[in-house]
């Protein structure tokens, strides 16, 4: 499906989950940490080296980034104008940095590594029965499942709304959008538990 | 509600019949564990449904009448793996287990599908793929062909016919159950009829008016 | 967590991902077109309610962290943390759980469609608009060393819409309780 995963080796496809968040992580902290514009200067730099050398084509690397970029880029020139110019221009060195190598994270990471470190991180709560750890597998396998379902049944209610002569708005579009969605709840809960997904069974009255 | 009722179904193919409301779900639903009994005890192969529901855990499929709402996994393939999950911690004997399921069903080509873009006749297959992977002894049946139509109606009678398993159908299409050995017959929470399919379905045409 | 809630929650996180997926609406007193992603925000909390409705939002920010583009516009992957608005995004989760709770207390079964209607709103305005802008503009404070003012004069922009959406998210929130109640308040 759609996904900003992208096919590829390279010493950031190797690294473990856990280890390249952490790098992010320390990152982060270090840029906000540095003042020095020719130090801070180099980020943005390197951050590209890294990220558009990755196997993306250019074109798509770079429109992924448009939305984040362009908020920054706005931003900063905002700051520029009104505020201390230097801490503008510190700012758009640190936040496209950070932008560039949390890109790099996303496109050398799939989604299943992802949530497999998320509930491997989760095991420990999972042990003092705070939460299932494995619920976090499930609860994202539903969202995914059910999203185009919720579309189909948007398109259902509009092209109703359309026969019927009524107008298309937010409010008398979005209300039988939820209600129909969520009536579905019962039968999917009956199914995952008929089928002992959860572990152990449940029973209910 | 229901009644209280006493039963022991050995046969191999057993049908439920009855009006909508009649009871035949609440029914169901004990025999699976989703439902515990508010009297007395429900037992498979001499383990209780509440007492002992994990040692029963997987041993009793049951498919429900909307195809849709079961696939709980964007892709069939997934959604059979993640039911063996708890069962087999090796993911190559899982996915093995999932591919000769789906043999056996005759819809490999299935298996990399999204769920989304099936119909749902190839949906309830996909359900029944997913409850077979953890080989259960007993299925059930609520309804599973109402919301099919005739083609895909008579693609899931064949699969259910081919199926080794001890079965319990519940079914409005009174062809399905028509050859079977035992017909209960449930009537506002009350079992009415227990016998023969022809005497069954009888007495509910009688009711049925 | 039983099963159902469990559910609920995700079918939720589903409504709020595909409520970013269809085309914005443009208003026309309105300069800016409005999503309906963060009416689905607002909606979490005033339909599931505080617990239910910060889990709802925080699987979705997980779908944006594992890389799934599930953000209105298609945006998605750990670069969009990246950006000065980032408080926005992370304060939805104190947003639902504010709107969530004062939905939970001043919400009762018995109240006329009118004054249900308007304690929503009050619930969606004080949580999804007050405390998100409140760590929005703290978010671009901490990444930008911009003063409160100048932070907080970006956003004024968005206010308008988002009051909107309140009503809208209100509207909705009162039909979905009297046809599927799900936020537990008392005296239903």
């Amino acid at each position: 499906m759609r996904t900003l995963y992208a096919e590829g080796t390279g010493p950031f496809y190797r690294l473990p989950v856990r280890a390249k968040l952490l790098l992010l992580a320390t990152l982060g902290v270090a840029l906000f940490l540095t003042r020095s514009p020719f130090v801070l200067a180099a980020g943005p730099i390197l951050g590209a080296l890294v990220y558009f050398t990755l196997g993306l084509p250019f074109g798509l690397a770079a429109r992924r980034l448009r939305p984040v970029f362009l908020t920054i880029i706005i931003v900063a020139a905002f700051s520029f104008l009104v505020s201390e110019a230097e801490e503008a221009v510190l700012q758009l060195l640190r936040l496209t940095t950070l932008m560039l190598f949390a890109a790099t994270v996303t496109a050398t990471t799939t989604i299943s590594a992802f949530i497999d470190e998320i509930t491997r991180l989760c095991r420990p709560l999972d042990r003092l029965g705070l939460m299932r750890a494995d619920d976090i597998g499930l609860a994202f396998g539903l969202v995914v499942r059910f999203v185009p379902e919720i579309m189909t049944r948007y398109e259902a209610i509009r092209d109703a709304h359309r026969a019927r002569g009524l107008k298309i708005r937010p409010i008398t579009m979005i209300m039988p959008l939820i209600l129909l969605t969520l009536r579905e709840t019962d039968q999917i809960a009956a199914a995952i538990d008929a089928r002992g997904l959860r572990g152990h069974s449940i029973t209910t009255k | 509600m229901l009644e209280p009722l006493t039963l022991s179904l050995q046969e191999r193919l057993i049908g439920v019949i009855g009006l909508n409301g009649s009871g035949k779900t609440s029914f169901a639903r004990l025999i699976n564990g989703l439902t515990a009994p508010s009297q007395g005890h429900v037992r498979l192969d001499g383990l209780d449904t509440v007492a002992d529901a994990e040692a029963l855990m997987g041993r009793v499929g049951y498919i429900f009448q909307n195809p849709a709402n079961q696939i709980i996994m964007p892709i069939v393939a997934e959604d059979m793996e993640f039911g063996l999950r708890n069962r087999e911690p090796d993911k190559t004997a899982r996915m093995e287990k999932v591919a000769a399921t789906l043999n056996a069903l005759e819809i490999a080509h299935l298996g990399a599908r999204r769920a989304h873009e099936l119909s749902g006749g190839e949906l309830q297959l996909a359900a029944l793929a997913a409850m077979l992977v953890t080989d259960p002894d007993l299925i059930i049946f609520d309804e599973p062909t109402s919301q099919l139509d005739i083609r895909n109606r008579r693609l899931m009678e064949r699969a259910m016919a081919a199926l080794p398993q001890q079965r319990i159908v519940i079914s409005h299409d009174l062809a399905l159950i028509e050859d079977f050995e035992r017909v209960l017959l449930f009537h506002d929470g009350r079992l009415l009829a227990d016998a023969t399919p022809a005497i069954a379905i009888a007495h509910y045409q009688e009711i049925a008016g | 967590m039983s099963t159902r809630g469990l559910v609920l929650v995700s079918l939720f996180a589903a409504v709020i991902v595909a409520l970013g997926l269809l085309p914005p609406i443009t208003l026309g007193f309105i300069p800016v077109p409005i999503t309906a992603q963060t009416l689905g925000v607002m909606l979490a909390g005033l339909v599931l309610g505080a617990k239910r409705g910060v889990l709802s939002v925080a699987l979705v920010l997980l779908l944006v962290i594992v890389g799934l583009p599930v953000l209105s516009g298609g945006r998605g992957g750990l670069a969009v943390f990246a950006g000065p608005t980032v408080g926005y995004l992370v304060g939805w989760l104190p947003a639902v759980f504010v709107t969530g709770l004062i939905a939970e207390r001043i919400v009762r079964g018995r109240q006329g469609a009118i004054t249900q209607t308007g304690c929503f709103f009050a619930a969606a305005v004080l949580g999804c608009i007050l405390v998100l802008y409140a760590l929005g503009t703290l978010g671009v404070m901490l990444v930008t060393g911009l003063p409160l003012i100048k932070a907080l004069s970006g956003a004024l922009a968005f206010i308008p819409g988002d009051l909107v959406k309140a009503g809208v998210a209100a509207t909705v929130a009162r039909a979905v309780q009297a046809g599927y109640p799900l936020l537990p308040i008392r005296g239903r």
